[in-house]
């Protein structure tokens, strides 16, 4: 797939009615209202650009990938390979042989978890994660604390969801192995200072890894500058399809684990005296892979790119701003996660109102909101909450739309109350 | 009776449109408000799991007819709660045993979401369990 790059690339203004005609799924009604979509940190929707190329490849040149003799195999592989070179300098790793595709970021943490953790941490050994993140960092690594006796230690996160590095400094010592932090909170929107929480883990003898679901969504990641070890991140938050993860890991460490899932793909030679493994990615890539959801993340990369980060995060700080702004002149509104670095993911509550019930009144509005506990239920409990509503802000979604919630949620209140 | 509330609940909410279904909903949640439902009850035993947001049940049978009691954190869910504790408290076993799925589909109607659906469902399960009764099915061939 030819990465071309338009004029739109490097403005810093989006045109984002332009945007909206590129996602097909925006001009839907719901209750016979426009679709406001605001549940794109769960899943985001997808542009045509995107559509089209999974399309392309399944009408005209499918097969499977690195085995077949024959040319639309060739060609397929040659697709599927050029999509992990165009992550590689997506996320800037210095070798696309750094990405390994897997299924979900889940499926990412919980592959370092076996095939690092069990062969270099050992009992007495210390993980860290932070209070705010989801369960795909945490219970990985309960997994791994009761399989090898490895210690378990929680970063704290202050009220208003800010990170304290002084405080996560704190937690560092001579036993710490491994820090597994989010990069970006997805209930509080809070920005981690990745580079320093690598430098301070480094410094501490740790490797670090960033759980980059909702981060590389909202602006660059560069591994190399971060000195990230392992970075995780999906392609369905980030405009692409759903059943692909990426795992960046650095190419030594990769090549020094051993393999955690076994099967086709993933070996060298395989004889029943015993069997030796490929070199990092496909020692970590057994069996068929996600082939046209790679192609389409491929696309999606280059959708991205081509609207451009500076453009995508001047946009998404006006939301989040106007939304903050909007949400808080509404009676009873107590808005969670107001950290100064934040992206634009808004959780909230009105006071005296279950969130399960605002969530109700705004789906028949139309607006589509996630409600819960986000899968990161040690944060409710910190906070002292049952859970929020979320409103997710992505680069399709407009003032005017903000303007709707506000109304909806001032419908609910009075509905409610 | 208790038949009698539960075709008053269902024939309402065929006769409504979506918006006034909510509000309907709402109501019954304000009647639920007012009824007996101590905070001593709502114990983990007495819990439902695996609901969106939490469903407490209470069951008691008296001169062999069945009665339930329900509370819910959120409005909406008691509306519903209201719905299926009215309907399907005065029963004997055998009535118990004989309310099907789709008794159940008829107040959908209220449920609004797919997940509510899949939760009422759950109830009367529930429901039935409490009651010591096997617990409905879907018909064969359905």
């Amino acid at each position: 797939m030819a990465d071309t790059v338009s004029d739109r690339a490097n403005s810093t203004v989006l045109d984002v009615e332009a945007v909206r005609r590129d996602f097909p799924i925006l001009s839907e009604t719901v209750y016979g209202k426009p679709l406001v979509f605001m549940d794109s940190g769960a899943s985001a929707q997808k542009p045509r650009q995107v559509i089209d190329a999974m399309r392309h490849c399944m009408e005209h040149q499918y097969s499977n990938v690195h085995r077949g003799a024959h040319y639309l195999s060739a060609a397929t592989t040659d697709a599927f390979e050029q999509a992990r070179d165009r992550v590689a300098r997506f996320l800037n790793a210095a070798s696309p042989d750094e990405i390994i595709f897997t299924p979900n970021v889940t499926a990412a943490i919980n592959l370092v978890a076996h095939a690092y953790g069990r062969a270099f941490l050992k009992e007495g050994d210390e993980v860290i994660v932070s209070e705010m993140e989801h369960h795909a960092n945490i219970v990985p690594w309960q997994l791994l604390a009761e399989a090898t006796g490895v210690v378990l230690r929680v970063a704290p996160v202050e009220d208003d969801g800010s990170f304290r590095i002084d405080r996560f400094a704190e937690l560092l010592n001579d036993r710490t192995k491994l820090v597994s932090i989010t990069h970006c909170s997805n209930v509080l929107g809070t920005n981690v200072p990745a580079k320093e929480v690598a430098r301070l883990a480094h410094d501490a003898g740790a490797k670090v890894l960033f759980d980059g679901a909702q981060a590389v969504v909202h602006g660059p990641v560069d591994v190399q500058d971060i000195d990230a070890d392992f970075y995780g991140f999906t392609a369905h938050k980030l405009y692409g399809p759903s059943g692909l993860g990426v795992l960046y890991g650095k190419l030594d460490i990769l090549n020094s684990m051993p393999p955690f899932l076994g099967g086709g793909d993933m070996i060298d030679k395989v004889s029943f005296k015993g069997s030796t493994f490929k070199e990092a990615p496909h020692r970590f890539e057994a069996g068929t892979p996600a082939i046209v959801e790679a192609i389409g993340l491929h696309a999606a990369i280059n959708y991205v790119a081509d609207i451009g980060f500076d453009a995508i995060r001047a946009h998404e700080a006006g939301l989040r701003d106007y939304a903050h702004e909007r949400l808080s002149a509404i009676e009873g509104m107590r808005l969670i996660g107001t950290a100064p670095d934040k992206a634009a993911i808004i959780s909230f509550l009105v006071d005296g109102l279950h969130p399960y019930d605002v969530a109700a009144v705004l789906d028949r509005q139309g607006v589509a909101c996630r409600v819960g506990h986000h899968c990161a239920e040690p944060l409710m409990d910190r906070l002292g909450i049952i859970g929020t509503v979320r409103a997710t802000l992505a680069m399709y979604n407009t003032k005017a739309e903000i303007d709707v919630l506000g109304e909806a949620i001032e419908k609910a209140r009075k509905m409610l109350s | 009776m208790a038949r009698a509330e539960y075709e008053d609940f269902a024939e309402t909410l065929e006769a409504l449109d979506d918006d006034m279904r909510f509000e309907f909903l709402l109501d019954l949640a304000k009647k639920q408000d007012a009824t007996d439902f101590p905070d001593e009850w709502k114990t983990d035993a007495n819990l439902m799991h695996g609901c969106m947001s939490k469903v407490w049940l209470v069951h008691e049978k008296k001169d062999g007819l069945h009665w339930f009691k329900g509370a819910s954190e959120a409005a909406i869910v008691k509306g519903l709660v209201h719905m299926m504790v009215q309907s399907f408290s005065g029963l004997t076993s055998e009535e118990v045993r004989e309310i099907s799925l789709d008794d159940v589909r008829r107040l959908n109607l209220g449920a609004l979401t797919f997940q509510r659906q899949v939760g009422m469902m759950a109830m009367l399960k529930q429901i039935q369990k409490m009651a010591g009764q096997p617990v409905a099915r879907e018909a064969a061939g359905a």
